[in-house]
């Protein structure tokens, strides 16, 4: 076997279009935060630039040994992810009705961002080592279900209805790519279905289940209704070309709650119009397909399953968060991945990416 | 591991990643579509909607309630007052200098001309008040005259406190609240550059008369103006206005012609307090501290250097002496005294102490003020002798009896009124000395001197001016020590009564109504009696009782008449508690003098000159004729003791005696008749 640091290989195979698609991302998401912040909050930009250096860090802590390393830990990770999310529950800091954070000081660490990596890669893992020629039916799907939706209830617990909706979207993406049959498919989707009236009655919170009748019927709670109205005068207060950097309105009202990490776009789109909005949906298409091109150069179904793990993350997190901004979803709390003020989503995503990254440098057999 | 060659799932895994491919693709298409639809079919409406729009709130300031006396005189309210502002980017030096001219100089605090222009380097929108509540004159010449951009005068409002440096520790005074207080009081609403009660009524009743601040939010452009072609709702969540609550008014029992009376009466004293009360219902009708200060002033805000040197004046003008200092009480606390040895039956009225001028007890040497010879109690409290009471310190379990019949008074506990930090004071008991003695090796324990020095007021007691004035109130009224009141009742802006405040008593004091009497005759005594310590002092309109006291400070032994006056710190604090008219008592008062030296020659006459203005000019004309102890000693409250009549007809028709005396004796003559003569008759 090879080293397992390879600093030569990283330097030679070096993917410079994943590379520049990332650095875009983290640009925009920069240029942006300093509209949104300059004014008061100006720590707020500091904090992220920092974040953005430690990502890349991490980026190329990742990429620099070889991925079997990860695969063969993958459980392993896994069940520390799992910790984390138990003692989050116990122990966590309690803000606005959920514990979802960590309070380490300067740092408040939110394990269910990283739980959604350590779940891919736990499937990666599982998906590996148990090759089935002929597609995959409810017998190879029953150990999947398992490493999905234990962290999907913990997550859901907390309550974070967001997250616990974008792993359940990767869990179906990845496990769609690994020909799970789509006869099987449907029937978990029956399923879930006849579940969702209990789970409608029972196991929502008022207020979760309000967001999601007020964007149903927006008259219906002008208070919940509120949030999704606002974002929505600011994209569309955007027209074509946006009213130009630091010349949004609506942010100066200071009304839009959780501006910087749910509503980044909104901003975004006041200000640079549909053309700016086009730039950023482009920067992340470019990003994912070339997440799923490496993901299909990739040698083993570790690496092909990892990145299409990655990729249904991005896109997924990205469709509900604009989707939710446009008024499409309801306000769910998904962040932009690398637009979105906070640390805990900056360095997951970096951290998928660099894998990303580890499976390129390594997609040839040696 | 597999090697990639190998594994036979892995081309339909990669197979079916390219329909992921094209899923993205059609998700980002879609998304792209949305904005589409948003941003360019419905962008003109939503762009109207926002447009260069900002929402505002503008606060409305609640109006502060008005502090009001007893007879309706305004004693705090809020009154418009203008300010000079200036936009530094638009002044311009001649301008500047036409505004310093047209302001003179005596409006402090003008910014120099090189802070303007610092100032407009910050930003265009700044602006700086350049002079606080303007007069009338000049506002109206900037308003005619300066017709140059960048200096506006604006209207806000002020409090005003139209009596001045009276009654100033009882109304208190405002000022901003502080960085720190917006921190830890952030939930009561307040904000950067409100203003808060500091002192006085005006901390103590901040919540009636605060008010509810209001506000009103409006849709303005980046320039600030109003626009009107946007719904408001659909900007914002919640309600778009609030109309301000203005705050109570608060009536209090403070009568401003007495209070006047009281502040005027103490001119000669460089730190004093007093207190009046009415003996029938507690309420408290003046309320003095001195030095005083100017509430105007201080609501306006001082410089640092002015706070230094108020803070660093020996004479504490800041400190409420009435309430938030304690003294001993000297020779007025011998009335306790009296009711201990009278209650608990250690004397009888007959018994006698012959005063050789000092008593001793051990090594030590209790002096007297001078030999009084074979003194009774009524002769002890008229003529403060020291030795009587020694006597009863002397006797068994004294100490702790006093502290009982002291707690029974109201001394050591906090009178109930709240106001300024008020004290509790302090009376020691054997039990306090002796856990003293442990505590710090040095002093002796409980010895019977203790209780000597306790027995005349020396020693560990501590109390407070109105403390000292609700006790003799008891002892006036019959032994109901009263809850004091400062506020009568709250009114709603619009007039209605909100709150009224009943007098209430706190305690009937357990001694009996002959005790009483007894001790009533002698406080007679004390000013009507040629003997009596005030007797030199005495009214010759109203009949006043009362005790005079001298408290020492300074234990450094006599003064001859040749050493050196003592430092103003080193003087006795000199007081004199009573009542008025003495046949049949309305007011109850405690007039101390901060080192002022003898309590019958210092703090007696300012008490006389009140009462007798009070009741001359103040009380209607109807009430200003009281019953007379000397004409009516049968009713008195004397009534029983036989000695009393004797006495005042002994020493009523004679000033002869005392030729320093300035009155003249037609003013003794019982036959004169009462009411508006009296004046003509002075």
């Amino acid at each position: 076997m090879a080293r397992v640091v390879s600093w030569r290989k990283l330097r030679f195979r070096f993917d410079w279009m994943l590379t520049a698609a990332t650095l875009v991302c983290i640009s925009l998401g920069l240029l942006n935060l300093w509209s949104a912040v300059r004014e008061r909050q100006f720590h707020l930009f500091a904090q992220q630039l920092s974040w953005a250096a430690v990502g890349a860090l991490l980026f190329l802590a990742v990429a620099s040994f070889d991925y079997r390393v990860i695969a063969r830990m993958g459980y392993l990770l896994y069940g520390v992810g799992i910790a984390l999310l138990v003692t989050v529950l116990i122990h966590g800091k309690m803000v606005g009705g959920s514990r979802r954070w960590f309070d380490l000081g300067a740092f408040h660490l939110q394990p269910s961002e990283l739980m959604k990596v350590l779940t891919i890669i736990a499937l990666a893992k599982y998906i590996h080592e148990t090759p089935a020629l002929d597609g995959r039916t409810l017998r190879h799907i029953l150990v999947p279900i398992f490493l999905a939706g234990l962290p999907f209830l913990l997550i859901a617990a907390q309550p974070d209805l967001g997250t616990a909706l974008i792993l359940a979207l990767i869990f179906a993406t990845v496990m769609l790519t690994a020909r799970l049959r789509l006869k099987t498919m449907a029937g978990i989707a029956l399923v879930v279905a006849l579940a969702a009236t209990p789970l409608w009655e029972y196991a929502l919170h008022d207020y979760q289940r309000n967001r999601i009748l007020a964007f149903i019927n927006p008259a219906l709670d002008p208070a919940t209704a509120w949030q999704p109205r606002q974002a929505m005068n600011a994209v569309g207060s955007g027209r074509l070309v946006g009213k130009g950097f630091l010349q949004g309105t609506q942010i100066r009202l200071r009304s839009l709650p959780a501006l910087w990490t749910d509503f980044p776009f909104a901003v975004w789109a006041e200000e640079w119009g549909f053309l700016g909005c086009l730039v950023v949906l482009l920067a992340y298409a470019l990003l994912t397909l070339w997440v799923i091109k490496i993901g299909r150069e990739a040698r083993d179904r570790f690496g092909i399953t990892v990145c299409v793990g990655v990729a249904a993350m991005l896109t997924w997190q990205v469709a509900v968060n604009i989707g939710m901004v446009t008024g499409l979803l309801p306000v769910v709390g998904v962040t932009l991945p690398l637009l979105s003020y906070g640390g805990s989503s900056a360095l997951t995503v970096m951290l998928a990416l660099g894998l990303v990254m580890n499976v390129s440098v390594r997609r040839f057999a040696y | 591991m597999d090697i990639a060659g190998q594994d036979a799932e892995l081309p339909e895994i990669r197979h079916r990643a390219r329909y992921l491919s094209v899923l993205v693709a059609l998700t980002f298409l879609g998304l792209a579509a949305r904005l589409f639809y948003l941003q360019i079919v419905e962008g003109d409406s939503y762009y109207r909607m926002t447009a260069d729009s900002i929402v505002r709130t503008v606060v409305l300031p609640a109006v502060r309630g008005q502090i009001r006396d007893h007879k309706g005189r305004v004693l705090a309210t809020m009154v418009p007052s203008y300010d000079v502002q200036v936009l530094p980017s638009q002044l311009t030096h001649d301008a500047y200098l036409r505004l310093r001219e047209l302001l003179g100089p005596d409006v402090e605090g003008v910014p120099t001309w090189e802070a303007i222009r610092e100032e407009a380097e910050k930003g265009k929108d700044r602006t700086m008040v350049v002079a606080e509540d303007i007069k009338r004159d000049v506002m109206a010449q900037l308003e005619t005259t300066l017709d140059k951009p960048g200096i506006q005068v604006v209207s806000v409002r002020r409090r005003h406190y139209p009596f001045g440096t009276l009654a100033s520790h009882a109304i208190g005074y405002m000022n901003e609240v502080s960085a720190e207080e917006l921190r830890t009081r952030k939930d009561e609403g307040y904000r950067s550059g409100d203003t808060v009660g500091r002192t006085g009524i005006e901390r103590q009743w901040e919540p009636y008369l605060r008010g509810q601040k209001g506000f009103e939010r409006m849709v303005v452009n980046r320039r600030g103006l109003r626009r009107t072609d946007v719904r408001i709702a659909d900007l914002v969540d919640g309600p778009i206005s609030q109309a301000a609550v203005p705050g109570n008014n608060l009536v209090l029992t403070l009568d401003m012609d007495l209070q006047r009376i009281v502040e005027r009466a103490l001119r000669g004293s460089r730190a004093a307090a007093a207190v009046f009360l009415d003996v029938e219902t507690g309420r408290i009708l003046a309320l003095a501290s001195k030095p005083s200060f100017d509430p105007n002033l201080m609501s306006r805000g001082l410089s640092p250097e002015a706070v230094s040197r108020i803070l660093s004046d020996r004479l504490r003008p800041f400190r409420d002496k009435a309430l938030a200092d304690t003294y001993n009480p000297g020779s007025t606390f011998k009335v306790i005294t009296a009711s201990t040895a009278l209650e608990e039956k250690l004397i009888t009225l007959e018994d006698k102490v012959r005063c050789a001028g000092y008593i001793q007890v051990g090594r030590r040497r209790f002096r007297c003020t001078k030999v009084h010879k074979a003194v009774n109690l009524h002769d002890a409290i008229v003529q403060s002798c020291n030795v009587f009471f020694y006597d009863l310190g002397a006797r068994p379990g004294m100490m702790n009896r006093l502290a009982k019949f002291a707690n029974e008074f109201g001394l050591g506990a906090p009178s109930g009124l709240g106001l300024n930090n008020e004290q509790a004071g302090f009376v020691p008991t054997e039990e306090w000395h002796r856990a003293q003695a442990s505590a710090d090796g040095k002093s002796e324990g409980f010895v019977i001197g203790h209780a000597l020095n306790t027995a005349i007021g020396e020693g560990a007691t501590r109390v407070t001016v109105l403390q000292m004035a609700l006790a003799y109130a008891a002892i006036a009224n019959g032994g109901k020590l009263w809850l004091p009141q400062i506020v009568e009742r709250v009114e709603s802006p619009d007039g209605k009564v909100v709150e009224e405040f009943p007098p209430r008593v706190r305690r009937d004091v357990a001694v009996s109504a002959e005790s009483l009497a007894t001790i009533r005759s002698g406080l007679y005594g004390v000013v009507s009696d040629p003997k009596g310590t005030a007797y030199k002092a005495r009214s010759h309109h109203i009949e006043v009782a009362g005790k005079t006291g001298t408290a020492q400070v300074y234990r450094g032994g006599r003064v001859g008449k040749d050493d050196p006056p003592l430092p103003y710190e080193r003087v006795d604090h000199a007081w004199f508690v009573g009542y008025a008219p003495a046949a049949k008592p309305r007011i109850a008062f405690a007039v101390f003098v901060e080192h002022g030296g003898h309590g019958g020659s210092v703090a007696a006459p300012v008490a006389m000159e009140i009462v007798d203005s009070y009741f001359e000019t103040v009380v209607p004309p109807e009430d200003r004729s009281p019953p007379r102890l000397a004409h009516h000693a049968g009713h008195g409250p004397a009534a029983g003791d036989s000695r009393l009549p004797s006495t005042v007809g002994e020493t009523r028709p004679a000033p002869l005696p005392d030729p320093t005396s300035p009155t003249p004796p037609a003013n003794d003559d019982p036959a004169l008749p009462a009411g508006p003569n009296r004046k003509e008759s002075r």
